[in-house]
Parts: C-alpha cells; structure tokens; sequence
C-alpha cells in the first residue's frame, strides 16, 4: 500500500508535520478559552451585550475559511500565528455560547441560596456557577477543537505548516496518496480530541 | 437586649416602572421570638424577606440586624450573619451534604476541623445521622432530607437571624406535618430570632410567637397568635375561615 | 489510492452525468477563471457553428478532476494545457526540448486515451516569476537571472503545486542558482499574489497570462535561461464526441493561434479585475475575432 510506504519513508516529516498541527490547534484553542469564558462570564452578567457579541462571533463564523486567511494576510503576514489567529476567531463562538448558556441554565434557586448566604459574585461564579457550568463549556470547547483540527489544515495555505501541507501538496500535484497522508492524520487528531474531550465531558457533567 | 431584627417603614418600589410591592412595614423580631409573616401570593411577604438581607435594596426604611444597620455592611458580609432558608431549597448539587452545610465557615475561612465539628453537631441537631449523610450528595436526599440539610446550612455560622421563604412548601403533607413538629421544637432550643414566610395559617400559628400579616404589601395586623384568631380585621378572619374550613 | 479515488469519483460523475447523451456536447472546465474563459469561447463556438445544445459543466475541479471526467466521458472536451498534461497526466520528467512537448503530448493522448488535441490558441501560460514594480524598478530587475543578485535578502512565497513539480522550483533554483533568506513559504496559489502585493513576500511564482497581474502593479520576469516548459492551452475531445459531430473539429480548429499572451492576460482580467461576465467577455471576443 503506497500510503504505507509514504509514511514510512517520510516518518520525520509526518510527526513533524503533526506536531505543527497539534500547536496550531492547541495554541488557538488555549487562547479562545482564556477569552471566551472570561466573555461568556462577561455576558451572564451584562445582558444588554449578548445579542451584539454573540452575533458578532457567529458572523466570523461564517466567513469561508481560505477568505478569512486572505483578509488577515495584510494585518498579520504569513505563518503560525495567522493561522492561529483566525483559528481563535473560529474557536471563540462555541465556546463564548456555551459559556454563557452553561452558566444561564444553572438553577436560579441554587443561584439565590448562594447569594443568600452571602456569597461573592466571584465565590458564586467559582464555587458554583463554573463548577455546573463546566459540561456545557467543555462541550463547547470540544465542538471548537474538533473544528480547530479541520481548519488548521487551511493552515498550509498561508505557509502555517501543518498536516494541510500533504493535502495542499497531493491537490496541486494530483497525488491522492499525498492528500490522504494529510487527510487521514487529520482527521485521526479530531476524533482522538473528540473522545479525550468527551470523556471529560461526561466526568464533568453533574446530573442531578 | 437588642433585638435580633428591627425593621422601620420598608418601601420597596421596582426599578423599572416605579410599581410599589412593599410600603411601610415595621416589626421587631427579639432573640428566641418567630414572626410569621402571613400572606397570599404576591401580598410582598418575599419581598420583604429578600429587602432584609438586602437581595433587593429598600427603596426606603431601614433595616437593623442585631442592632447594626444592614445598609452600612457590605451586603455579603450581611447575608452571612443572616441564615436563609428557601422552599427550593437551592442545595448545591456538585457539593457533598457536609460540603453544602459547611460552605458559610468556609467563606469564612474557619479551620477544617472546625468545619467537620461544627457539620456533625448541625446534622445531628436538624436530625440526620452525620456518619450516613455527610458524604452524600443531594440528588441522594429525599425532599424532607434535604430540607433538613437545608436548616442546617443555614444555621452554619451560627447567624443571630434566620429568615425563612415557605421552606415546608413544596413537601408532601405527611413529611411536612413532622418537619413542622420538629421545627417547633428546635425554635426553643435555639434561641434565635426568626422571619417565617408562609401562605399556610395553621403553619403560621402553630410556628410562630407573632403573626404579621401583609397585604397588597402592607402589614395590615401584627400581634400574637391569640390576638390573630380573635381579630376581626377582614383579612385576617378571611384567613382563619380558610383554616377552618380545612379543618 | 490513486485508483480507488479515481473509481470513486468515476462513479460520482456517473451518478451526476445524467442521460439523453446523444443531442448535446458537454464542455468542461478547470477551476480557474482563464479555463472558465476558454470553455465558454469554445461553447459558443460549438453553438454557432454545429448547431447543438452546450451543456456548460465549468469550474469543475483540478487537472486530475478534469482527466478523470473526460475518460468517463462525462464531459467531452476541456482546455489543457501541454504542459501539464506532460508533467502531470502522463508524468514525464521535464524535458529539455520544448517544442517536442505539444506534439508528444497529443501522440500519447491519442495512443493511451483515445482523447485529440486540437490546434493550441496561441498562448503559453507558464510559470510567470513575479515581483512588485516598484521592486523591478529599483533593483533593476529584467529577467529571472537578475533576482540572484538581490534573492538573499529576498523571501519567497509559492504555491504548493510550483514546489512540487518537476518543472517547479527545485529545477528553476538549480538552473538560476536562486538562494533566498529562507526557505521559500509554501502556501496558497491565489493568497500569494495578495501576500506579494502587502508586502509579506518579494517573489511569488504565478501564471503569465493572469489578469492580476496589472492590476496589483506586479512584473513578470523573463525567463531567459527557457527554463519553463511551454503551457500551450488546447481543446483536448474525445475522439467519438468527434466522430459524431462531423464539424466539430472543423470549428474548433478555427479558434486556433487567436489568443496570443497579451490577449488572454486582457481576457482574464476583463473577468477577475472588471468582473464581467464571461459569456458576455467571451461572445464579445467571438464576434470580433472569428466573425
């Protein structure tokens, strides 16, 4: 089988390639979590900004992937951290709605209590409100790294590297041997931090 | 002595358009006393409740917890010396039953040992076997259980005042009647002051050394439970002939 | 893998090939604008001259797209380029002897695939290296052998295709001795004329016959050690779509030599750069030069 053979004479390549694409992906998704809980604590606790931010992330969500590298090219050149960057903006949205409706979907009566008894804002979000929330935001953290290990193969079109190289490389050669070396990798990556997600998930999910 | 709550000519009027829920309503509640605050639904007897632990802020009055006034404390720090009981009970599903009755010193940032004492002696006194049902979690608790789980949290910090929103309300009659028994009893046993909310007359009368009773968010009578039976102010015959009635 | 993707995507074209072959000619087209161009010039030309219905399949895919539909028949004739179809298609190492490659190329068609190449338009679409005028202009940049002075400092960026290939840039760097800052991006063919124009890289590798070129103010470099083989654009037809229609090849071979450089590159940008439509660009362009 000559994908067999692909591999095994271009093994160094492969797992560097991967590594790349494991990066990108854990970079981007890292930073949309460090920014999207913090916002979609941010609106559970200013309503008047959820239609506005929620709407915003949804219209970058909708961008084609190949035109949302094209527009970043002038701000921020080519490589890594373009592609990092809109693979945060793609990120940001599940993680921001589930954030948000985790925390919402809490039950106002344990919300109450908490307060009752004087807790924070801060010790509720901490104690309480994370804690219960925390399925929900995982499982939208799990939505955006499966979509994150998709689109960073777009990666390789703004010279980003990762597993996209094979693919961009077999499209314009022809090779479908090189586009499964890319493929098949990828989409190895999506479904192993699918269930490493998931499992979590469902450690995480309090059922009452 | 000072008392464990006075309250003196609370308003509350909403926010957004100005519709007055609460007006004038005074009372003093002394240490071991219960004040009942009777009522139908939407009469302002949660309001009132929530205007005392400053849930909602009065729009106008004052409100003094064991004679400091409530408006100069930040309100969390209020609220812990302040035991509050919901008919949702509100436990913490993540939290273990100990965890969930401990939160209070936590927040106040007791030692564990304290804690883990101060848990077993509160369990034990609201009537459940702390060896069996600290490590449990809610969701493992019967309605009764952890209404009781819920007095004890509340009771954590040893707070002078304890206010409490219908918290038999939503039990099974049988379950209800005992919790009622049992209440009775710890009422003396504590010797806290003590805000009762309820639309149950017979709950109010047999739990409460005072009755208030609101309506349209008025205190409309406030007197003892013999002068609540004897009153021949409208609303509080309408609700004793309810009492009757059921009887 | 690469017969089983081929099955797979004969069957697709199956599925979508529908029926009632016989009282229409199906043109196909490469997922560029000049291939949309040409497809559409040759569907008019099929429409007044032979009198049957075009049905127009445009945009459809790459090279291996294309191959594969035609050989399934369910397209019966496309725009290749020589080129690629030595290179890509029949994978030959790229060949010294340039002017051999057209007829090569249309033997071996013949021979192995029952396909003809009819006569070439008239233009080479190769390979095109390109920097910014401004560049060209303060360097003094004419031809490809001009940018060894100047490659390192430069940064490159070039399409996965260009890398690649035989006839790409491994060749290209060894006959100009070419050594850039660093290793020459690899990225996306379209996004390299825009990372040219912002600046983010000097020299990109594009097509000679593209219309942005103009348009971004970018130069080509003459290739004046005749690196790049040539990428003559021709109608490429099954021969029975041929023998069916008696005057078909008749009228394609009209279109022949019509399209030198400088005409395709007005052509294609009167499409990507006006953005006109192309069957008004390309029934435009049929009544002015084959009336």
């Amino acid at each position: 089988m000559s994908l067999l053979s692909f591999y095994s004479r271009n093994t160094a390549e492969l797992l560097g390639l991967t590594w790349q694409h494991v990066y990108l992906v854990a970079v981007s998704t890292g930073a949309a979590i460090m920014v999207g809980v913090p916002l979609g604590v941010a609106l559970t606790r200013r309503p008047a900004w959820r239609a506005p931010v929620l709407g915003l992330a949804n219209v970058f969500q909708t961008i084609p992937s190949l035109a949302l590298f094209g527009f970043l090219i002038p701000l921020f050149g080519i490589g890594a951290w373009t592609a990092i960057t809109a693979l945060i903006v793609y990120a940001l949205l599940p993680i921001i709605r589930n954030t948000y409706t985790g925390i919402a979907g809490v039950d106002p009566a344990v919300r109450e209590a908490g307060r009752g008894m004087g807790m924070t804002d801060r010790e509720l979000l901490r104690l309480v409100e994370l804690p219960l929330a925390a399925g929900v935001i995982l499982a939208g953290i799990r939505v955006a790294t499966v979509v994150s290990v998709g689109v960073a193969t777009i990666g390789a079109a703004i010279g980003a590297g990762g597993l996209g190289v094979y693919i961009f490389r077999g499209v314009a050669t022809v090779d479908d041997t090189l586009i499964m070396a890319g493929a098949l990798p990828a989409a190895l990556l999506a479904l192993a931090a699918d269930a490493a997600l998931g499992i979590a998930e469902r450690r995480l999910a309090w059922q009452r | 002595m000072t008392a464990a709550l006075e309250v003196r000519g609370l308003k509350y009027a909403l926010p957004a358009d100005g519709r007055i829920l609460v007006q004038n309503v005074s009372f003093t509640v002394g240490l071991g006393e219960t004040l009942v605050l009777l009522g139908r639904s939407g009469s302002g007897k949660t309001t009132t409740l929530k205007l005392i632990n400053r849930l909602l802020e009065p729009t106008a009055g004052e409100v003094l917890v064991a004679g400091q006034r409530a408006a100069a404390l930040e309100s969390t720090r209020l609220r812990r010396r302040i035991g509050y009981v919901i008919q949702e009970v509100g436990l913490f599903p993540h939290f273990t039953v100990a965890q969930n009755v401990g939160l209070v010193p936590r927040l106040e940032r007791w030692p564990a040992d304290r804690i883990a004492a101060r848990v077993s002696e509160l369990l034990a006194l609201v009537g459940l076997d702390p060896s069996a049902f600290q490590a449990r979690y809610p969701h493992e608790l019967s309605g009764g259980q952890r209404q009781r789980v819920g007095v004890a949290r509340a009771l954590a910090a040893d707070p002078p005042l304890l206010l409490l929103d219908e918290p038999f309300g939503a039990l099974d009659p049988i379950t209800r009647v005992e919790l009622q028994r049992e209440f009775h009893g710890l009422e003396r046993r504590l010797g806290k002051g003590m805000v009762f909310v309820t639309h149950d007359v017979r709950e109010g009368l047999l739990l409460g050394t005072r009755i208030g009773l609101m309506q349209q968010g008025r205190l409309v009578f406030l007197g003892t439970p013999g002068e609540f039976r004897a009153s021949t102010q409208p609303e509080a015959v309408a609700f004793m002939g309810a009492a009757d009635e059921a009887r | 893998m690469a017969a089983i993707s081929g099955r797979v995507l004969l069957a697709l074209t199956t599925v979508l090939g529908g029926c009632g072959r016989h009282d229409r000619i199906i043109v196909g087209a490469k997922n560029f604008t000049e291939s949309d161009l040409l497809a559409e010039i040759v569907a008019q030309q099929i429409e007044r001259r032979v009198h049957v219905p075009v049905e127009r399949r445009l945009h459809l895919g790459g090279t291996f797209v294309c191959h594969h539909a035609i050989m399934a028949g369910q397209i019966d004739l496309y725009v290749e380029y020589s080129g690629t179809a030595f290179t890509a298609v029949l994978k030959h190492p790229p060949v010294a002897d340039r002017d051999s490659v057209y007829r090569q190329v249309a033997n071996e068609y013949s021979r192995q695939f029952r396909l003809r190449w009819l006569a070439p338009f008239g233009f080479d679409n190769t390979f095109a290296i390109l920097v910014r005028a401004a560049d060209a202009g303060r360097y003094g940049l004419k031809a490809i052998s001009d940018l060894s002075r100047v490659a390192p400092r430069w940064h490159a960026g070039f399409g996965y295709e260009f890398l690649e290939r035989a006839d790409g840039f491994a060749g290209l760097s060894r006959v100009y001795g070419l050594r850039f800052a660093a290793p020459p991006t690899a990225m996306d063919l379209g996004l390299t004329y825009r990372a040219l124009a912002e600046g983010k890289v000097d020299v990109i590798a594009g097509n000679s016959t593209d219309g942005q070129i103009a348009a971004l103010r970018l130069v080509a470099l003459e290739d004046d050690r005749r690196y790049f083989p040539p990428y003559e654009a021709a109608p490429v037809v099954r021969v029975p779509t041929l023998e069916r229609h008696a005057t078909l090849a008749r009228a394609l071979e009209e279109l022949g030599g019509k399209i030198a450089d400088d005409e395709m590159r007005r052509l294609n940008a009167a499409a990507d750069v006006e953005h006109r439509d192309i069957r008004t660009i390309a029934h435009e362009w049929l009544e002015a030069h084959v009336p």
